[in-house]
């Protein structure tokens, strides 16, 4: 009988572990994680210009530079400090890098930092809109995707500005790549918020060359706030300019993905009244009659009467209720309407999910225009048949 | 095109670490079969057995007096502890000897019951019949009209007798009677009868096994009258002989597992058997096996239920322990109280046990393999709480968690001897001062003394002592395949220990069914209890004679 | 009996064992060699089409097999068409098991190497594996069996679980249209779909050692639905969590499915882990598998036992192991393996089962 035992596997492991160590082991304190990814382009920061100008550089064209968010911060003073003034510490350290590719920067942090850094809890990654510009976003993207250690849940926004200002401290003292990627989190609360753009769906979107949109930030005093969404050509990968927080919400509208939300308007008397959204469905129709391609969208969405400051109404009439439906209706349909003019005329691309709905419905006439899915785009008509619904009127009825 | 091909043939390091692939395991194997040859249990088949005693020359006592006793005082009256109280039967006129092992009798009884009648005046009768004190006829008389004894043996072997004599009887030599009588029985000291300490139930009978096999086999008979309940006495150990009895039912026991324990334990060779352990080691399978292939328990309600499934128990004397067999892996998870209380709750705690057996045997592996592997593969929160407790820790989590899961060790193992007044303040001051203080020395990390903790209490839940002793020394190899390979070498280290408990048997039982060979009837008795209504049947693995349960 | 020493399995155990043997670095290649082939979210259909096509290539197999119970295709080969083309035959089998055996371990190495051991060599990777296989393959088929049965319910559980998870990512509109592009896609796809059945040629070994082998119908309808439940699941999770584009850009398409969310709250938000560490589980059944396949053939064909035999081939599979230089070279081998696998799949039971009909014919007339 060819029996073994586990003491003779033991013994085995003990002499392999003597005689050749353990290769990857590396302690998990002597790591540093990233959690966050700004891309701004090329432009050393003052630091940077001053460790180079004493000589601290290598062969480089500067044509990106690169923040990353560590947590936590490992200053020594943390852990001598007692207990109490913990909370105080910043939690998190910026280290910016320029150079030419991503890669490279990445491994010169190690000249820097004294513990390595591994992209396994990388969260977010902000792009800032300049970078894009000069650039393709297959192209800065390229590593991350790549990658082993980055997972492709992270997240990808973009903002106007320079990306690093995005990570700077804030008063809260919250890590601000963990507090972007939590914004998501309350896309159940209001339609302005995108759904993440995951590395995953990014690669999706890269691959099949559609223009798609990117959730913007916006940061300001090391306060951040999620506002409209940069329009990235599909053809190019380029930034082409932005949408603002009302085009987001008319593409959660036409998408019917929104979790929640509110549509504002004013009354006859110029008074504001608001509709909290409790569900909305659209329903994307292609028509194709020969080469021409025609959609109608329809739009069906329930909701609450929720705020009014015109005292003199009484919303709980179910006449003033349909007067107020027609009343938002008619806000969300020049909302729509404006939103249409923009991506039809201005930017002429298509990022409301129209060309998902003729891959669907036609995947015949789709595979005719997908290469040139953006000039065809913008001469589709598009209708819009929107019914709101309101269901009651909150706790008061008054 | 042979280019190419050449071009894929790899080169002579690939070849060399293929060399390597054999030598290695070859050179193992190798070992492993000296080694065990070494250990193995190799008897010549049934050379020894219970037969060792009556082969050895049978010779009769003489019948006369002088020589008899010279014989006795020779073998094994030069020890302290053998009396000889040498006196006069006054009716008979003749010399009479009561021969005992000190400490073994009670004197009382043997005063007034034998010394007091046979010194007594003469009584005419027994001068009559004292004429012919070789006849059997006399000692008809002696037993029944003078002797107020309920057991007078006879024996006429004199190794028989010197051995029963050891054991504990009083023999009574007659001048001129041709055998001696055993008068008295053995009544050594012995401990009263008390909750077995290993395995405390809440639920249950608080009676557990002594060190007496009569006593013991009695507990077993108490439980319930049955006929077909039987018990075999073997004889084992070669110089200091000890009884030891099989017990089965004999309608319900498979007879070939029957068989193979009675050959194993007729196999037995070796000079004397101090505890059930004995018996344990040289039956089982595979001595190299961490694993152990025969259960012990002290509780006599475990014992009859073992049996009415099926297997064989086997008893020792001089030990609270029976030992039963055969045994599976799941059996070492169960516990009598999950019988004793309802089924839920019943299910629920076996479901808990499996849960903590699989944390104590892997949770340092677990915890080694995150803090020195993979980083990437924790909850980014728990990955920075981990960071910043263990923030000057000076050393890497392999010897941080040996320091912590010796220290512990040592401790249960100082618990354990330490008298039981001083063993609770011991574990408070070294489980709870020495890990606090590691911690605030910065020698370990909090997070790891939870680890510990939480693998050391799982360790306690495992209702079998040995059982969990089988999984601490295994917990050390887990951390070593951990250290070396990470999760690989953890996923690794768990394939070994399906592979190796795969390959055991228990007497002919694999060990781990009823996992697999998958029988779903026993499943029923696995992680949860079913209700008993529902057991109607007897485990199918020990394919019992008698399959029902209920009617 | 009671102490069985004989090397029966159950009819469940040999479900599971061919499960085993099937199921392995499938589960991760599917997607993107199929949607490779086709570039339709339809290929969902190819791999319940292929799976039909296997099933009733096996049926061959387990009827050929059948007509010489208790014996391995090494030795009822060798009836049939003569002692030497049947060694020539099985030698080919025993090379094919040890390449395909050779080819999973590298998957495991490289996917080990890529998502847990970065740094570590290869040979510290492949060897413990090839080791640990051949310490349970030294056991005999029933350890084997054994081991199956108990590490099948923890993978099927774990990867439900991870499936399931992968849900809160899962959009329906990927797999739409349904049969968008027409059916040639489908049948396109086919071809890859075949390829992850490899490994149930050792029906022909298993049926041998079943403890009845009547039943190995009902063993292998058990033993390839599982499978192409499991990888058509896969296929339709994997596809409508990432898309088909994202898949077709991924190396490994489920690992970044699992990958490409996060569930907090749970104690394991990465539910790569649980998959990883089951999927390695699993690669070690099917490693195993064509290992003993490999050795018993050996041993059966030159008739020598079967420890030595177990032995000898480390080196070799280890070797074997060794020889793609790059990632390339081990999916170009997976697809060679999906071709020559065709060949065991369809030729030989076929062509074994045509001479056998014929002699037997030509025996009858003589009579």
């Amino acid at each position: 009988m060819f029996k073994r035992s586990m003491r003779r596997c033991c013994l085995l492991i003990a002499a392999m572990a003597l005689i050749s160590g353990c290769w990857s082991s590396k302690e998990i304190e002597d790591l540093s994680m990233y959690a966050g990814l700004a891309l701004d382009v090329g432009d050393p920061t003052p630091l940077e210009r001053e460790l180079e100008r004493k000589g601290a550089t290598y062969d480089k064209k500067n044509q990106i530079t690169a923040t990353i968010q560590i947590v936590p911060a490992h200053s020594s003073s943390s852990n001598q400090g007692d207990s109490s003034t913990k909370g105080k510490v910043p939690e998190f350290l910026n280290t910016t890098e320029t150079g030419d590719s991503l890669f490279e920067i990445m491994r010169t942090y190690s000249t820097r930092r004294e513990r390595a850094v591994i992209g396994h809890h990388l969260k977010t990654i902000v792009v800032s809109n300049r970078l894009l510009q000069k650039r393709g976003i297959d192209s800065i993207m390229d590593f991350v995707l790549r990658d082993n250690d980055i997972r492709p849940s992270c997240v990808v926004f973009v903002t106007e500005g320079r990306a690093l200002d995005t990570f700077a401290k804030n008063a809260s003292g919250t890590v601000p790549a963990q507090q972007l990627r939590d914004f998501l989190r309350n896309r159940f609360r209001t339609n302005r918020i995108m759904e993440g753009v995951n590395l995953t769906r990014l690669d999706a979107l890269m691959r099949t060359r559609q223009s798609f949109v990117l959730q913007n930030v916006v940061a300001a005093k090391g306060e951040l706030e999620l506002s409209g969404a940069g329009v990235i050509k599909g053809a190019s990968g380029k930034w082409i300019g932005s949408l603002s927080q009302t085009d987001v919400e008319s593409i959660s509208w036409i998408r019917g993905d929104g979790g929640g939300g509110a549509i504002k308007t004013y009354d006859w008397r110029g008074e504001p009244i608001v509709y909290e959204i409790e569900s909305m469905k659209s329903k994307q129709k292609a028509k194709i009659t020969g080469d021409d391609i025609s959609f109608h969208v329809e739009i069906k969405s329930e909701g609450r009467f929720i705020e009014n400051w015109d005292i003199r109404e009484d919303p709980s009439k179910p006449k003033y209720m349909e007067k107020a439906e027609q009343l938002f209706e008619e806000r969300l349909n020049a909302m729509l309407r404006e939103f249409m003019r923009k991506i039809q005329t201005q930017y002429k691309v298509e990022v409301a999910g129209f060309g998902e709905s003729l891959r669907i419905q036609s995947p015949k006439t789709w595979k005719k225009v997908k290469d040139r899915w953006d000039e065809v785009f913008s001469e589709v008509p598009v209708t819009f048949d929107i019914d709101l619904h309101i269901t009651d009127f909150g706790s008061s009825t008054k | 095109m042979w280019t190419k091909v050449l071009s894929y043939i790899p080169d002579w390091k690939t070849f060399m670490q293929a060399g390597l692939v054999l030598l290695i395991p070859l050179i193992i194997n190798f070992g492993y079969n000296k080694i065990s040859s070494l250990v193995s249990n190799k008897n010549n088949p049934a050379k020894k057995t219970t037969a060792g005693d009556t082969t050895a020359p049978e010779e009769p006592l003489s019948g006369e007096y002088e020589r008899d006793l010279e014989f006795l005082k020779k073998t094994i009256g030069t020890s302290s502890d053998v009396h000889f109280r040498e006196f006069q039967i006054t009716g008979l006129n003749v010399r009479a000897c009561l021969v005992f092992v000190d400490g073994m009798q009670t004197v009382d009884f043997l005063n007034t019951h034998v010394m007091q009648v046979l010194m007594r005046e003469a009584d005419p009768q027994l001068r009559e019949q004292g004429r012919a004190l070789n006849t059997p006829e006399f000692t008809a008389h002696l037993k029944e009209k003078i002797l107020p004894l309920i057991d007078i043996t006879e024996v006429t072997e004199k190794l028989e007798l010197t051995q029963s004599i050891l054991k504990g009887f009083t023999a009574l030599l007659l001048d001129g009677m041709p055998h001696a009588l055993l008068v008295g029985l053995p009544n050594g000291k012995t401990r009263a009868i008390a909750e077995p300490t290993s395995e405390a139930l809440l639920r249950g009978s608080r009676i557990g096994f002594t060190e007496v096999l009569s006593e013991n086999t009695a507990m077993l008979r108490m439980q319930g009258k049955s006929e077909n309940l039987e018990m075999k006495k073997y004889v084992v150990g070669s110089l200091l002989k000890k009884n030891l009895v099989i017990a089965y039912f004999k309608d319900i026991v498979n007879p070939e597992l029957l068989h193979e324990v009675e050959d194993r334990i007729t196999k037995i060779d070796i000079d004397f058997i101090a505890e059930s352990g004995y018996v344990e080691q040289l039956i089982e399978d595979n001595p190299l096996s961490p694993f152990q292939q025969v259960q012990n328990t002290e509780r006599p309600d475990r014992v009859i239920n073992a049996l009415l499934e099926g297997r064989v128990a086997i008893l020792v004397e001089g030990t609270p322990f029976a030992l039963i067999v055969p045994v599976t892996f799941s059996m070492l998870l169960q516990s009598p109280e999950d019988y004793f209380e309802r089924w839920m709750p019943g299910s629920l705690l076996r479901t808990l046990r499996f849960f903590a057996s699989f944390l104590a045997l892997m949770a340092p592996a677990l915890y080694i393999s995150f803090i020195s592997f993979h980083p990437g593969l924790i909850p980014t929160e728990l990955a920075i709480t981990i960071i910043e407790a263990r923030q000057g820790v000076p050393f890497p989590s392999l010897i941080e968690v040996l320091i912590l899961e010796i220290s512990i060790e040592i401790l249960r193992e100082a618990g354990l001897r330490l008298p039981k007044p001083i063993g609770p303040a011991m574990g408070i001051v070294g489980g709870l001062i020495i890990g606090e203080a590691a911690v605030q020395a910065g020698i370990v990390s909090p997070f790891l003394v939870i680890v510990v903790a939480v693998t050391a209490i799982s360790s306690f839940s495992i209702p079998m002592y040995s059982a969990g002793i089988a999984l601490r020394v295994l917990r050390f190899v887990g951390m070593l395949f951990a250290a070396t390979l990470g999760m690989f070498g953890t996923i690794l280290f768990f394939l070994l220990i399906c592979s190796h408990i795969s390959k055991l048997k228990s007497f002919g039982v694999p060990y781990i069914t009823p996992f697999s060979p998958f029988r779903l009837q026993d499943f029923k008795d696995l992680f949860v209890r079913a209700p008993l209504t529902l057991m109607k049947r007897r485990p199918e693995m020990m394919k019992t004679g008698n399959r029902r349960r209920r009617s | 009996m009671f102490l069985r020493k004989d090397d029966k399995i159950t009819t469940t155990q040999a479900a599971i064992f061919l499960t085993d043997t099937v199921l392995g670095a499938g589960i991760l290649t599917l997607p993107r060699s199929v949607l490779e082939a086709a570039e339709t979210p339809d290929v969902w259909l190819s791999v319940l089409l292929g799976g039909a096509i296997i099933l009733l290539l096996m049926l061959v197999m387990v009827k050929l097999s059948q007509r010489f119970p208790g014996k391995t295709v090494y030795e009822y080969s060798r009836s049939i068409v003569g002692t030497i083309p049947g060694a020539f035959l099985c030698l080919l089998l025993i090379l094919y098991f040890i390449i395909v055996g050779g080819f999973e371990i590298r998957v495991l190495a490289e996917v080990a190497m890529l998502y847990l051991l970065e740094g570590t060599p290869i040979w510290a990777i492949l060897i413990p594996f090839i080791w640990t296989g051949a310490y349970l393959a030294c056991g005999g088929i029933n350890s084997i069996a054994r081991v199956f049965q108990i590490v099948f319910p923890i993978s099927l559980f774990f990867l439900i679980l991870s499936y399931a998870m992968s849900i809160r990512v899962f959009e329906p509109n990927h797999l739409r249209p349904l049969l968008g592009g027409g059916v040639m896609p489908v049948i396109q796809g086919l071809k890859s779909t075949i390829l992850v059945f490899t490994g149930c040629e050792v029906i022909m070994v298993l049926i041998a050692h079943m403890q009845h082998p009547e039943r190995a119908v009902k063993a292998v309808f058990a033993g390839i639905g599982i499978p192409i439940m499991l990888y058509l699941f896969t296929i339709v999770m994997v596809i409508g969590g990432m898309s088909v584009d994202a898949v077709l850009r991924s190396t490994w398409p489920t690992i970044d499915l699992l990958r490409s969310f996060e569930v907090t709250g749970l104690f394991f938000e990465r539910l790569e882990f649980p998959f990883l560490v089951i999927w390695m589980m699993q690669m070690f059944c099917n490693f195993t598998s064509f290992y003993f396949s490999a050795s018993l053939g050996v041993s059966q064909i030159f008739r020598i036992r079967f420890g030595p035999v177990l032995f000898a081939l480390m080196p070799v599979i280890f070797i074997s192991a060794m020889i793609p230089k790059r990632i390339n070279d081990v999916f170009q081998l997976g697809g060679a393996i999906g071709y020559i696998g065709i060949f065991f799949f369809a030729l030989l039971p076929a062509l074994l089962s045509a001479i056998y009909w014929i002699r037997k014919k030509g025996l009858r007339q003589d009579v």
